[in-house]
């Protein structure tokens, strides 16, 4: 049984005079110890999915629609107090942002601590001290971190300390959103690398959201590509990466550098994501392809399965055509 | 930390040192000889104004004219009023105790009843509740403080008569002790409740401001990630970061709570500064003017600083830098 | 084409927004109020009547004040005072924070740092008390006091626009216009200051607010011009009968509260218009 099941999921973002169709009908399952890259442009939607996945979405200005099963449970429909009990244990979540991830005027231990006791709630400060202090020299961070307050840290040490604090109860699945892009490449590479290490150790299923193919390509082993709201193609990284189906997927290889660490032959796609307040007849990607024929602006690709048990959303690679 | 403060007191120092440049040159500038501008008559006689003349060293250059008057003012000297034929100084220091009283009472009140109310409002940002306030602290914003003043005497005082409309004490009642507080009491509800209801508008949107963006902050939604109840966040996480930015306006509202109280005084005939500058104001008594507009720039720096040393001891972003 | 747009923009939403519609409803009768004054006045504002603090009634709408003037009509002609002290000055602020901002924003350096030292000591300083010298020693003719306030309250302006400056130097079509060898002072005056605009398009309408409410003060402390009427002149004056002739302060008190309260209902949806972040919080 997959470890997480998404079944038809949809966010739709209201304003006043406004709907927005931010996610629109995805579907996708997660094995234990799978690591899973979610990647896109911004827009596409990839963080919409992470937040609806978690429930932390605000309650007025967004509906979600479909299931979230995390092992067999529907998180989506479980109940305010419940959830908070399988939140951090069963699934944590690190941010992109991780200057912004602690309260800045609160120690980072006492906060960690705070959390630690959420769960743990008989242990005592020494306990939960200890548990910390074990954390942060797992992610490689001193002591005396525990001491210090946010603003003191570099960002790659905060952003080890938003790890360390998602490790805190072993979650299962572990989402990480963008939560190595606001780094230097060589801090990324570091913490890619001690993340595997402990995902092997502590056996955590991953699901990482990025924009970024070649931190796919170096740590994760399935990947999903999203563009308007929509899953267009998914599969295993090694079948994915080397024989992109989607023309979309293609357009996105082609931008990412040919050598480690050197932006220089950047080639983006022209145009960009269509405005997902009016329901397209066709495919979302149509404006923007170079392969697109009439019926990609009259009917909407479904997502098909190629041989190699990849999924592809194109009319032109397998796809069926739906008549109007 | 060191450099913050350092910074602060020399905000405040370059603060006092404008508003006494500017005082001096309104001297020089304004129409008329500063002779006749400091002694307040069109043509002083000549003893006087050969005592200004040594006192300002008016026939030096203008720099050394400043340095002068800096002196002066070093010493504690603020001249001369005109309308009293006292120091202004000593004039000002017997009228600073009122306003004090009027201006911290509800500097002090509406930074609570506006915080809170910010606060309450934010949680609810949206709501019917919410919108409602927001209207009514523009409502009262949009009022000229004197005139909710005297709406405020003709309801409460005249009208249905149990509030007194002027003054501090009630100088028939001759009271000692107890009763002399209770009746100072008694009086500074009125100009209190006025200066309150204008000055607390600025606190709610502060306050409420700074809650909504805190909660819209990152490491909230971590922290409802992990699990910890929304009331626990709020409490501990949201309340600490959001009142931060409250305390450090405190100080320089002051200036503006300043502007209200001179003229509330007015209206109810407090025996403070106010009231003190009307008459000045009346009798062309320049001196007694200028010594008003500078002590009210020192008192307004000094709480700045103040509040700005106790602000950078409090926020940990500071403290530790 | 981003400045059209937002104008575009800014009158689709004045529809959109009801506190901007009511507010433009409110200014734009106060307007025609003030232009067509001498036809609105029932009586001659600056005549004295015979009949001292009559109550409203039929012959006076809102009664006369102590010296027997019509309130009504002394209201219709403070219009023009209020609404032309309050618009001046709160243009010359805007003129003048508009410049120092764009300067301090767009070329940054010792002159940005002396002129964010000048922000925060106006920001400490009693500025009303300076302004209250200013005219009791050069006269309170309302030149003079459109002016103080003027010069008195740009700082705010100067705030905003030297944030607008600081993001506009580093967008593409500044950086753009610089590879091609325009001068600063072109890039300031063609690029960087019209599009960084609108935000002090917003706080000077509520600019305007601050020196009606500054003006009404003065005035109240006798420091208005002698020879026109103004709406804080009549809450003044009618301060010795406040329970003989409520009416006097009462209603011109509402006049001020009223005006006051339409030119920050425009400010504050123009701001709301202009800010998507606001927006969504409301």
């Amino acid at each position: 049984m997959p470890i997480l099941e998404v079944r038809n999921l949809s966010v739709t973002y209201t304003t006043k005079n406004r709907r927005i169709a931010a996610v629109q009908g995805v579907s996708l399952e997660i094995e234990e110890r799978d690591a899973v890259g979610i990647v896109g442009e911004s827009g596409s939607g990839k963080s919409t999915l992470a937040m609806a996945m978690l429930r932390l979405l605000p309650k007025n200005g967004a509906e979600v629609g479909g299931e979230v099963l995390l092992n067999g449970t529907d998180l989506l429909a479980l109940p305010e107090d419940k959830l908070s009990k399988l939140r951090w244990k069963e699934l944590a979540v690190v941010f992109q942002k991780s200057m912004n991830s602690l309260s800045p005027v609160h120690r980072i231990g006492a906060q960690m601590a705070d959390v630690y006791r959420l769960h743990e709630s008989s242990a005592s400060k020494r306990e939960a001290k200890r548990r910390i202090v074990e954390l942060l020299e797992m992610v490689n961070l001193p002591e005396r971190v525990y001491k210090l307050y946010p603003h003191e840290l570099s960002g790659g040490m905060m952003q080890r300390v938003a790890i360390a604090l998602s490790l805190m109860h072993h979650p299962r699945l572990l989402i990480l959103d963008e939560a190595t892009t606001a780094l230097d490449v060589v801090t990324q590479g570091q913490i890619l690398e001690e993340m595997m290490e402990l995902e092997r150790k502590l056996g955590i299923t991953r699901l990482m959201i990025t924009h970024d193919m070649s931190v796919v390509a170096t740590s994760c082993n399935k990947v999903v590509v999203m563009y308007a709201g929509q899953v267009v193609e998914a599969g295993l990284v090694k079948d994915v990466l080397t024989k992109p189906a989607h023309p979309y997927t293609q357009g996105l290889l082609r931008s990412i550098p040919s050598f480690d660490g050197e932006k220089s032959n950047i080639r983006g796609i022209p145009g960009s994501i269509p405005a997902l307040d009016v329901p397209l007849a066709g495919c979302a990607f149509a404006e923007r392809c170079e392969f697109a024929a009439d019926s990609c602006r009259t009917s909407k690709p479904q997502l098909a399965e190629l041989p190699d048990r990849r999924q592809v959303a194109c009319h032109l690679r397998g796809g069926e055509i739906h008549a109007q | 930390m060191g450099r913050y403060i350092g910074k602060r007191i020399l905000t405040g120092a370059l603060t006092v040192l404008a508003a006494i440049v500017l005082s001096f040159l309104l001297i020089h500038l304004a129409p008329g000889d500063p002779a006749s501008i400091l002694s307040g008559m069109d043509s002083p006689s000549p003893e006087m104004e050969e005592a200004l003349r040594v006192k300002y060293g008016l026939d030096q250059p203008l720099l050394s004219q400043l340095w002068t008057y800096l002196k002066n003012l070093a010493q504690g000297d603020l001249g001369e009023s005109i309308s009293n034929s006292r120091p202004v100084a000593e004039l000002i220091a017997e009228r600073l105790g009122p306003t004090l009283l009027l201006s911290l009472t509800t500097a002090v009140l509406s930074l609570v009843l506006g915080t809170a109310l910010g606060i309450y409002c934010a949680r609810r940002a949206g709501s019917k509740l919410d919108a409602a306030m927001n209207g009514v602290s523009y409502l009262f914003d949009s009022m000229p403080g004197f005139w909710l003043g005297m709406m405020l005497i003709l309801i409460f005082a005249s009208s249905l008569k149990i509030l007194p409309t002027a003054g501090m004490v009630d100088l028939r009642g001759g009271y000692t002790g107890f009763a002399h507080y209770m009746d100072v009491l008694k009086h500074l509800v009125l100009p209190g409740l006025t200066l309150t209801l204008i000055s607390t508008p600025y606190f709610f949107r502060i306050a409420r401001s700074s809650v909504i963006q805190v909660m819209s902050e990152d490491f909230i939604t971590t922290l409802r990630a992990t699990g910890m109840s929304e009331s626990r966040i709020f409490n501990k996480y949201v309340f600490k970061n959001a009142i931060l930015p409250t305390v450090t306006v405190f100080g320089i509202t002051l200036a503006y709570i300043f502007t209200g109280v001179a003229v509330i005084e007015i209206v109810f005939s407090w025996p403070g500064m106010g009231s003190f500058m009307l008459k000045a104001i009346g009798n062309r008594d320049y001196p007694l003017l200028m010594g008003i507009y500078l002590i009210l720039s020192i008192s307004v720096a000094v709480c700045m600083i103040v509040v700005d040393v106790i602000y950078a001891f409090i926020d940990p972003r500071i403290r530790y830098s | 084409m981003g400045r059209t747009n937002v104008m575009k923009r800014a009158l689709s939403a004045i529809n959109g927004n009801i506190q901007l519609k009511i507010g433009t409803f409110l200014i734009a009768l106060l307007v025609m109020v003030a232009l067509l004054a001498p036809l609105l006045a029932t009586h001659d504002p600056y005549v004295l009547g015979d009949e001292l603090t009559a109550p409203p009634g039929a012959e006076h709408l809102l009664g006369t004040d102590g010296l027997g003037r019509d309130v009504y009509s002394m209201l219709v002609y403070g219009a023009r005072t209020s609404l032309l002290i309050g618009v001046v000055a709160a243009v010359i602020s805007g003129v003048i924070g508009t410049l120092l901002g764009g300067i301090a924003g767009f070329y940054r350096g010792s002159v940005d740092r002396t002129l964010t030292e000048v922000n925060n000591i106006f920001l400490i300083m009693p500025t009303f008390f300076l302004i209250l010298l200013v005219v009791a020693m050069f006269g309170s003719s309302m030149l003079n006091v459109m002016l103080i306030i003027g010069l008195t309250s740009w700082v705010g302006n100067a705030r905003l626009m030297r944030a607008q400056a600081m993001s506009l130097r580093e967008r593409t079509f500044v950086l753009g216009a610089v590879a091609i060898g325009e001068s600063k002072r072109q890039i300031l005056f063609k690029h960087i200051i019209p599009n960084g605009i609108f935000p002090i398009v917003a706080n000077t309408t509520m600019n305007i607010s601050g020196a009606i409410l500054t003006e009404a003060s003065l005035s109240f402390l006798g420091l208005g011009d002698p020879n026109v009427i103004s709406w804080g002149q009549i809450v003044f004056n009618g301060r010795s009968y406040l329970t003989s002739g409520w009416w006097i302060s009462t209603f011109s008190g509402l006049t001020i509260v009223v005006t006051v309260l339409a030119f920050y209902m425009i400010g504050d949806g123009l701001n709301r218009v202009l800010s998507p972040k606001l927006r969504n919080n409301n």
